[in-house]
């Protein structure tokens, strides 16, 4: 999927995913041109440096998989809490 | 013999302490224990407890730092708590631990892995993180050691001096005997300089041969924040002279202060309303702390993201009589919903854009979906109502994005129909565009004549206008409000806006710099809404300026003035605006 808020998934918006992902009981798995990291890490997010418009990828498993998946798919098409600018 | 240096300005103020210098806490990696003398288990156990430790002590100094200094700085200190409970940063040490390291060369190695990969991303972002990487490594480190994780501070009120400052050795140390600081390095957009500033403390940065002309001994050290200057071991002429500059700086702290309650004007008497953006609900007591007369731009859209379903017209009355309420008999603008499919809401169904910027959001999306439009006009309506009998502020409601006078007839039309259901008169309740899309601008003249008022939304209006996205760092520059072409623009809207009997105002970040704002009310421009922290030195500069002033400089910069840079010079050298020539 693609990430449409404006940071990508720098500062705040990582810290968002991370965090999220974390509260779910299933493995997460995050990638970005064929690199996957621990999706609850959000060290290990930060080192994907995904921008705007970047496509990621998004890979659950483990109890609760396909929820985590679908809460975490719904999150990043939120834009990750990011409030616009007027 | 005193030793005359020069640094950055990064906080205004001036002192003269003794310093009081901060040992660089990077432990030497030599020191650390290379192999672990208990078992893996044992080491383990160390190495999480120190984690956790490290992690309290992040969450309560962002606590700390939140009421100390604000939410922003308070904001980094949240990320350096993430970084210590982070679960790869644990594995990774967990792992080397098992291979027989120490929990000190174990946590080393495992940042030092991750600071590769953030430096090698090639983005500044990332590179500058860095730093924070170290900073929480060297808090764990020092927490395993046995050590202060935080250094000393000292007992009377001193010069804070150090090589570099990290963010945690910063707000560790209690504000009431920081006298100033003082760096080797940084830049004064460092975290250091940005508490320093929430702190109100004066400090310099990048003030290099600091540590060397100081030497060994606790000399006393002169610091003006405002020029960058710094003496150690000053005379008591130098002495004397940075005791009146914080005194001065004292007197102009007072002076800020004591205009909280004073109406914006120029030095003439000319009217300037100066308001206060409100994001969240959560600015609002430091908007009127600032001395904000009113709001010019109240951002709705934090009542409606992040959620699955919308806020009930209730709701919503709830917050915007708390904002109504917190500015008795001044003007409220409530801007209407302004999202695009950058920030889809889950309760409205819409197509993904390629190009959410230019697409089917503000006024347009509200126009084509009116059920939220109409909940949230119903409401604002209501909520004008329910305070009627208070002391409370004027409402007024802006429609973002407008682009042509067809769609703010319609959403009048939208407006009125509502008021005659709620049977809710609509007398004195203002209504406005805002101005960010070039065609709206250009067509200011035809917009007035259907508006109580126009507001300039800086930041959407240079990035549509210089087709160059603020976030982007590389094209960020691209756009400025002081390009003569944009002031002439704007010089437009003004004119044409006042001609049809319209108000105009500027609810963007350009309005918060007072060189800026004075430029643009030697324009004509008669309300400025901007971050509140900018309102006590815009109020100031404007009252020591006249209109004629103003408007002199600003035309002189349209004029003679080939780009923004030099459309600056020329305003700060009429004007005395610049940061290093403001009074006081």
């Amino acid at each position: 999927m693609a990430l449409r808020n404006p940071t990508g998934l720098h500062a705040r918006p990582a810290k968002v995913f991370a965090r999220a992902a974390a509260a779910c009981p299933a493995d997460v798995v995050v990638g970005k041109d064929g690199r996957e990291v621990n999706g609850k890490s959000v060290l290990s997010v930060l080192t994907l440096d995904c921008h705007q418009g970047d496509e990621i990828t998004i890979r659950t498993s483990g109890e609760g998989a396909e929820d985590a998946l679908a809460a975490l798919v719904r999150l990043v098409d939120s834009g990750l809490g990011e409030e616009g600018q007027g | 013999m005193s030793t005359r240096l020069m640094g950055r300005p990064a906080a205004p103020g001036a002192a003269v302490a003794p310093a009081f210098v901060v040992i660089p806490q990077i432990p030497l990696e030599d020191d650390l224990p290379k192999e672990r003398t208990g078992t893996a288990e044992e080491e383990t156990v160390r190495l999480r407890q120190a984690l956790d430790v490290a992690e309290g002590q992040l969450r309560e100094l962002s606590r700390t730092v939140e009421v100390t200094a604000g939410e922003e700085e308070a904001e980094i200190f949240e990320a350096h708590a993430e970084f210590a409970a982070d679960p790869e940063l644990a594995r990774l040490a967990g792992e080397a631990i098992a291979e027989g390291a120490s929990a000190e060369r174990a946590v080393v190695e495992a940042f030092g892995t991750f600071r590769e990969l953030l430096v090698a991303s090639e983005s500044e972002y990332l590179s500058a993180r860095a730093a924070d990487l170290d900073d929480v490594r060297d808090r764990v480190v020092n927490i395993l050691l046995g050590r202060s994780a935080t250094g000393e501070a000292p007992s009377v009120r001193s010069v804070i001096v150090a090589h570099e400052l990290t963010p945690s050795q910063t707000a560790s140390i209690p504000p009431d005997v920081i006298a100033a600081i003082v760096t080797e390095t940084g830049s004064p957009t460092s975290h250091a300089a940005i508490l320093a500033r929430a702190l109100g403390i004066p400090a310099v940065v990048s003030c290099a041969g600091l540590l060397d002309a100081l030497g060994e001994r606790r000399e006393l050290v002169a610091v003006d924040g405002r020029t960058g200057e710094v003496v150690v071991g000053p005379a008591e002429a130098e002495r004397d002279a940075t005791a009146r500059r914080a005194q001065e700086e004292e007197t102009r702290r007072e002076e800020l202060a004591a205009l909280r309650d004073k109406p914006g004007r120029t030095a003439d008497g000319h009217r300037v309303e100066l308001a206060a953006n409100i994001a969240a609900i959560q600015h609002i007591p430091a908007a009127v702390e600032a001395g904000g007369e009113g709001s010019g731009l109240v951002r709705t859209e934090f009542l409606f993201l992040g959620r699955r379903t919308a806020p009930t017209v209730e709701e919503q009355v709830g917050f915007y009589a708390e904002v109504l309420r917190a500015f008795p008999r001044q003007r409220v603008v409530f801007r209407t919903l302004d999202v695009g499919a950058d920030k889809p809401l889950p309760f409205v169904e819409r197509e993904p854009e390629e190009n959410p910027a230019l697409g089917l959001r503000g006024i347009r999306l509200s126009l084509e979906r009116p059920e939220l439009f109409r909940d949230q006009l119903r409401a604002l309506l209501r909520t004008r109502a329910a305070v009627a009998a208070e002391d409370a502020g004027r409402l007024a409601i802006m429609f973002p994005l407008v682009s042509k006078v067809d769609e703010l007839v319609r959403a009048r039309q939208v407006l009125r129909a509502v008021a005659e259901e709620e049977r809710a008169d609509l007398a004195g309740v203002e209504v406005g565009v805002m101005i960010e899309v070039p065609s709206a601008a250009l067509g200011a003249g035809r917009l007035a004549a259907h508006a109580d008022f126009l507001s300039i939304g800086t930041n959407d209006l240079l990035q549509y206008l210089f087709a160059a996205d603020r976030l982007v760092g590389a094209v960020a520059d691209l756009a400025d409000v002081l390009e003569p072409d944009v002031l002439g623009l704007i010089r437009h809207v003004i004119e044409a806006g006042h001609a049809g009997g319209a108000w105009v105002g500027v609810c963007g970040e350009a309005a918060g710099d007072p060189t800026v704002a004075a430029a643009l009310v030697g324009l004509g421009m008669d309300e400025l809404s901007m971050t509140r922290v900018a309102i006590p030195e815009v109020k100031d500069a404007l009252r020591r300026l006249t209109l004629e002033a103003c408007r002199e400089a600003v035309l002189a910069a349209i004029e003679e003035a080939t780009d923004a840079v030099e459309a600056r010079t020329i305003l700060e050298d009429r004007l005395g605006t610049g940061l290093d020539s403001r009074p006081g």
